[in-house]
């Protein structure tokens, strides 16, 4: 699991890519938390090559998602893979945490 | 065709029981698309028990993972012999409720039971045994 981060305009872009399992999530929780802190107008998930995400990777969007949104940032995720997609559609995540179909869409006015 | 592998109910030997699984999806050629819930499965439940399966008499629990392939059906599995428990007696989390009191428990074993096909719990000689099933083909 890596993530990436790029700053475009107020929106911060993270690139998620690998598997964010148990393993992964504590570090993935604590670098959008870093990212939060900058208060960024937006910070964007871009999911497009994370392959997989577990319960304990769900935690780690929960967590930033409510950090977001104390820091009055807006939080969003795009590229979903299906299976990505699914577990966030079962877990109602998909209604918490908008969800965007790709980065441009995600960053569209950003710059 | 069976393989089968145990380890202690440590949250290090998570990699180990998903190498294996991935080895068994690569050895049999079944479709990758497939192999997501099959995954999912094993870290939640596996995880489930390193974290809530210490018995009482304070032995850390054993997990045995075995993988069955017959046509297009796979069934995976899972033993422990920590506490006795049955993750289907579980009420189904609020996948509804907003933001701010989202609960995150219980819902690695609600996605599991979406995901799969078929999920049977019981107890077997004092172990917990957990069977999924799931058809692999067009998934």
């Amino acid at each position: 699991m890596q993530v990436t981060f790029e700053s475009v305009g107020a929106t911060t872009v993270a690139t998620a890519t690998g598997r964010l399992d148990f393993g992964a999530a504590t570090a993935f929780q604590q670098q959008l938390e870093q990212a939060i802190a900058a208060k960024p107008g937006r910070l964007v998930v871009d999911c497009a090559a994370l392959d997989y995400v577990s319960s304990a990777g769900l935690r780690s969007f929960l967590v930033a998602a409510r950090a977001s949104k104390a820091a009055g940032t807006s939080f969003l995720a795009c590229g979903l893979q299906p299976s990505v997609k699914e577990v966030f559609e079962i877990s109602g995540f998909s209604r918490i945490i908008e969800i965007l179909p790709d980065r441009a869409a995600a960053t569209a006015g950003a710059a | 065709m069976s393989a089968c592998l145990q380890r202690a109910a440590d949250a290090d030997q998570l990699a180990a029981f998903s190498e294996f699984l991935q080895a068994f999806w690569r050895e049999r050629d079944l479709p990758a698309e497939a192999l997501f819930p099959f995954e999912l499965a094993l870290e939640e439940i596996f995880l489930n028990v390193v974290f809530h399966g210490q018995p009482s008499d304070g032995h850390q629990p054993s997990v045995e993972v075995r993988l069955d392939c017959e046509g297009k059906q796979v069934t995976m599995v899972i033993l422990d012999d920590g506490a006795r428990f049955d993750p289907l007696s579980l009420d189904t989390p609020d996948v509804n409720a907003p933001l701010e009191n989202r609960p995150v428990g219980g819902l690695g074993i609600h996605l599991v039971r979406t995901m799969m096909d078929r999920v049977v719990w019981r107890n077997m000689d004092g172990r917990n045994e957990l069977t999924l099933t799931r058809n692999v083909e067009n998934a």
